[in-house]
């Protein structure tokens, strides 16, 4: 899933003082499972707004609505109805999801309300962490079903690196190195010589090489 | 040769090697540099120019290590992969070459985060291991990464580090192993005030059949104060020093406190020369050069042996 | 000058709350006029902070939650939930300038046991001294309430 969090206050008031007329509009998705943009804190998110517009005499009608998915174009199309009815869109969607509304809606200032982060997990009710950097060219395989790009400080192919410290990683030790992570599980798979070769540089392009990337499936199509 | 790397012909002529570590400065002063390199200049063989160690922008190493070739010593430089991608890396190699830079250290780097651009972008593309052995194979086969031959390869003796006192023990061995494999040519270590963990990591190393392909060189720092000892073994990760240490700075009055440093220094380089397979020392006196010629002097290793006599 | 307008306390409470039922409710209710509004609701661990939002947003000047006593929740963890949420209420009044205090829990207790009409009598007195919210009184002077009227209080 994609995390994100809800921007400070001041941020998004400021983002949405110019208009008279805003739809808050969240996502059932990914953002609602990291409690960031889902129905809940969409209502909370709009509350709040319009209490601070009240206590400072700001005449703003501020309404809500929450699609099931901002980032897929037949939930977004679901705003037709009543887009004309706003002069701005706050969305509490991912980064991907801001977009698809304002793509479809490009006359219609489109703000974001949250600051998307990383593609995780749900290690445990209200925590979350990193673990996957899309990078095109998954090799969880060789490294036991952990990940030394996204949860290596340094992504490393070939570590630990020498700040590696009771497996603690030396940016926080509260963070696990994750070669220690690896070491450990390829062991209990009992499949420590895999660590003996010397995997080569990492092909970026697959991630970066070509510009933003896409994906085009014929037989999805219509 | 003249040209070649002085490191080179005295671990080749069975000498025990000396190396020294020469910070740059925060500034644009060559003088800065060439200073250090006067306190140093026929005290040791070769001397490592550090890469924007901690994260902290510093002249760059290549720079540091042009100078410090005009003045007549044999630079080591230090490359971190931190701050440049695969194209930058093999540019500065063979740029490093035709300034007459024979060593080249491949590190990872200490992460961004530690030094004064935390919002910079930590590049990694390559690892340090994957980068010494794109140097070698540069050098060796005239390549750069993809095949493309080079029109005249970089001659340079690689290193690489290694620290005989991080975590785990037991997968440093594999990790020495592939840095070896991928093509270093010696080994500097972390400084070692542990000697009994060292010697069981060396003969790791030495059962595997390691010190007879790389030249493994053991580090020493000299500690100034019984306050810098325990900072180090708090705050510094992958460092190992043994409380009774810290007790015999803590035992010597305040402006005796360097000389014993030095003396603990000098005892440590003693016992490395007895030790078989270790084949020179790389004193890092950061920020404190002048300690350097105490110490090559007080483990009797100067002067430095001619190797211009082929 | 007084503010003649009356403080209005948003009060959900756990129906396990003693003396919670719709005759006490309906009579408290009556008893302070306005300026009370009863929610029972099934467990505090239900409790939202979106409820408590809602509540300063439309009429509230402050909102509160009484939860059953420590370690007496029949749902195990309910109260204890309900003290987490009501801390992030409190933190996202506080981002927009509201006082953290117009939100609050009243937790029960095991050994002295009160009924509903007695925390209600013990918040309300507080209540009354609070200030208006500025939700609802933006561009007047923060003024304090008037007394309670004593016939009221006999009632």
């Amino acid at each position: 899933m994609i995390t994100a969090e809800q921007k400070p206050i001041d941020e998004i008031r400021e983002m949405i003082a110019p208009y008279r007329r805003i739809l808050v509009v969240g996502c059932g998705s990914c953002v609602a499972e990291c409690a960031a943009g889902g129905q809940k804190e969409t209502a909370m998110l709009a509350s709040t707004l319009r209490m601070a517009a009240k206590m400072h005499g700001e005449e703003v009608l501020i309404e809500e609505m929450t699609l099931d998915r901002q980032c897929v174009k037949e939930f977004v199309l679901l705003l037709d109805d009543v887009i004309d009815t706003y002069d701005a869109v706050l969305s509490l969607g991912c980064g991907a999801g801001v977009q698809s509304v304002a793509d479809m809606y490009p006359e219609v200032p489109v703000i974001p309300g949250l600051n998307t982060e990383f593609m995780g997990e749900t290690k445990d009710q209200g925590y979350w962490t990193e673990s996957c950097l899309g990078c095109g060219d998954c090799m969880l395989y060789y490294f036991g079903g952990v990940c030394p790009l996204a949860r290596c400080s340094k992504h490393l192919l070939n570590g630990p690196c020498g700040g590696s410290m009771d497996g603690r990683c030396e940016v926080d030790p509260d963070i696990p190195c994750a070669w220690q992570l690896i070491i450990d599980r390829l062991e209990k798979l009992g499949a420590l010589e895999r660590l003996e070769m010397i995997y080569p540089p990492k092909d970026w392009s697959l991630k970066q090489g070509r510009g933003p990337r896409k994906i085009i499936r014929e037989d999805q199509q219509k | 040769m003249k040209d070649a790397s002085r490191l080179k012909r005295v671990l080749e002529a069975g000498e025990f090697a000396v190396t020294a570590e020469c910070g740059p400065p925060k500034g644009a002063d060559p003088d800065v540099v060439l200073q250090k390199a006067e306190k140093l200049k026929g005290y040791v063989d070769a001397v490592n120019v550090t890469d924007n160690q901690t994260a902290i922008v510093r002249m760059s190493s290549l720079a540091a290590c042009a100078l410090l070739k005009d003045a007549g010593l044999d630079p080591v430089l230090q490359m971190v992969v931190r701050d440049r991608n695969r194209i930058a890396l093999q540019s500065d190699i063979l740029g490093a070459s035709a300034l007459g830079i024979r060593n080249v250290l491949c590190l990872s780097g200490d992460h961004q985060c530690f030094g004064n651009q935390p919002q910079a972008a930590g590049v990694f593309d390559l690892d340090s291991i994957q980068f010494v052995e794109v140097v070698r194979n540069m050098r060796d086969g005239g390549v750069i990464l993809g095949g493309e031959t080079l029109a005249v390869p970089p001659d340079l003796f690689i290193g690489a580090a290694a620290n005989p006192f991080g975590d785990p023990l037991a997968f440093r061995a594999v990790r020495l192993g592939k840095k070896i494999r991928a093509g270093a040519d010696f080994i500097q270590t972390q400084c070692i005030y542990n000697l009994e963990r060292f010697e069981a990591w060396l003969a790791m190393a030495r059962d595997r059949g390691f010190t007879e392909r790389a030249c493994i060189l053991g580090g020493v720092t000299p500690l100034k104060s019984p306050g810098m000892a325990r900072y180090m073994k708090n705050k510094v990760s992958g460092m190992d020093i043994p409380d009774a240490l810290i007790k015999r700075m803590e035992g010597v009055p305040k402006e005796k406190q360097r000389d014993e440093g030095i003396k603990i220094c000098v005892e440590t380089i003693e016992r490395l020369r007895d030790i078989s397979d270790v084949r020179g020392v790389h004193i890092m006196a950061i920020e404190w050069e002048e300690a350097v010629a105490d110490i090559v002097e007080g483990a009797g290793l100067f002067p430095r042996p001619d190797t211009d006599q082929a | 000058m007084t503010n003649n307008r009356k403080p209005v306390l948003a009060l959900f409470y756990c129906q396990n709350v003693p003396d919670g039922r719709k005759q006490e409710r309906q009579s408290l209710e009556k008893k302070y006029g306005g300026s009370l509004r009863l929610f029972p609701i099934p467990c505090s661990g239900r409790l939202d902070p979106i409820h408590l939002l809602r509540a300063l947003e439309e009429f509230a000047d402050a909102a509160y939650v009484i939860t059953c006593p420590e370690g007496a929740c029949r749902n195990f963890e309910g109260n204890r939930r309900a003290g987490k949420r009501m801390e992030r209420t409190r933190a996202i009044i506080r981002s927009i300038g509201l006082e953290p205090e117009r939100v609050g829990m009243v937790m029960g207790s095991r050994e002295a046991p009160k009924g509903l009409p007695e925390q209600v009598e013990v918040l309300m007195e507080s209540i009354f001294k609070m200030t208006p919210s500025p939700v609802h009184h933006q561009g007047c002077q923060p003024c304090q309430y008037d007394e309670i009227p004593d016939e009221e209080k006999n009632q």
